[in-house]
């Protein structure tokens, strides 16, 4: 868990996507049984902020569904102190990416070290219970750890900050 | 204010009267519980219950915060002697105000804004606690539970926009308010006269209370939202 401390929390956000993030992003909705959408590609934090404000029910639920399966076979502590370091330090990296870009919403940094946080949480969740590299939470958590903060499919795009 | 001598470390609280000790161990070990529980029942839960994706997301990281304060008062609780079994949520019956099923996004905006209003009160009693240890994890706690309880008025502002979104929220204020001011104990209460002997905490429960009431008022009047009639123990 200490080496989530050490990734490159939300430091490309808004940076143009490369081929392998491309990759990452076709694999993960194919991994969740959606299809190869669309990317749009987010270049603020209002931006990001106003999209996920729409509702993306047919996305969450897919994740949802693969979660409660993942919790069949191991369960997490979410008050473990380890755990809740690794939320601090979120938290922390999005304070500090938006300061960066000039952002002093309180409350969209804390919707963004959230963001965060679920990927962590299933991205653990996934290794324990002995998923595959190739497990969508895995490859999300790939993106989150890049930097990228995935907003999810909105309407017939899967956006990204 | 209390003339009690500051406690600076936990070194210095085993020197204390046993009486002092134990009132510590019981406020101490009552956040840790209601952190946990209302993390447990509210703001995990709320996730699923959030209608877009930055309202799940901040519900994450608010049910975070409220675990990382049931985590800093539990190591304090550790650190003063509470033993583990009273510690245990299976042990120790929750506050009434932890028994309402949570079953929609509206009543958990209405517990955020009025809930961790009640919060707010019990930690900011303890912002001068001669406990420095506890009154140092008070002072850290506050801004989230400031935020926390901003968090639900900011939402429910956004909800009593439309007729029917008020209504929700009305209902959910009569469902949980009524039970809320028991959160700040019996009136006469012997425990609380402890707690200000010593300087661990300064107001009576009544004062808290009809603080609380007041303030409640004043959170939901402006959105058009009346609070129910509350009959308290005489």
């Amino acid at each position: 868990m200490s080496a989530a401390l050490d990734e490159a929390w939300f430091s490309a956000l808004g940076e143009p996507l490369g081929e392998a993030e491309h990759a990452e992003i076709s694999a993960y909705l194919q991994g969740l049984g959606l299809p190869d959408l669309p990317v749009r590609a987010a270049s603020s934090w209002q931006e990001a902020g106003a999209l996920c404000r729409q509702p993306a029910d047919a996305w969450w639920q897919a994740e949802e569904a693969e979660r409660v399966r993942l919790q069949c076979s191991a369960r997490l502590d979410p008050a473990d102190p380890a755990w809740l370091q690794v939320t601090e330090r979120l938290h922390g990296a999005a304070a500090v990416a938006a300061a960066r870009s000039g952002c002093a919403d309180a409350a969209l940094i804390r919707v963004a070290a959230g963001a965060a946080t679920s990927a962590a949480y299933q991205q653990r969740l996934a290794q324990a219970a002995g998923a595959p590299a190739s497990h969508p939470f895995m490859r999300k958590y790939a993106l989150y750890s890049g930097g990228r903060w995935p907003l999810g499919v909105y309407g017939e795009r899967f956006a990204i900050f | 204010m209390s003339a009690y001598p500051t406690v600076k470390t936990i070194e210095e609280f085993r020197q204390q009267p046993a009486e002092y000790q134990d009132a510590v161990r019981k406020i101490v070990r009552s956040h840790a519980l209601n952190e946990l529980y209302g993390a447990q029942v509210f703001d995990e839960p709320a996730i699923q219950l959030a209608p877009t994706p930055y309202a799940k997301w901040l519900s994450c990281r608010v049910a975070m915060e409220e675990y990382h304060h049931h985590v800093r008062f539990k190591e304090l609780a550790d650190q003063t002697g509470v033993r583990p079994e009273e510690m245990d949520t299976k042990n120790k019956r929750p506050l009434n105000i932890f028994e309402l099923p949570l079953e929609s996004w509206e009543q958990f905006c209405v517990i955020k804004m009025l809930g961790d209003l009640a919060e707010i009160l019990q930690v900011e009693d303890l912002l001068h606690c001669s406990f420095v240890p506890l009154r140092n994890i008070a002072r850290t706690t506050m801004p989230e539970e400031k935020f926390h309880a901003q968090f639900g008025l900011d939402f429910c502002v956004d909800l009593v926009e439309t007729d029917a979104g008020r209504d929700k929220v009305q209902r959910a204020v009569n469902g949980f308010y009524p039970e809320a001011p028991k959160f700040f104990g019996a009136p006469g209460s012997k425990n609380n006269e402890i707690y200000r002997k010593y300087g661990i905490k300064l107001r009576s429960n009544e004062e808290m209370r009809a603080d609380y009431m007041a303030r409640a008022k004043s959170t939901v009047e402006p959105l058009g939202i009346t609070l129910p009639e509350v009959r308290l123990a005489a």
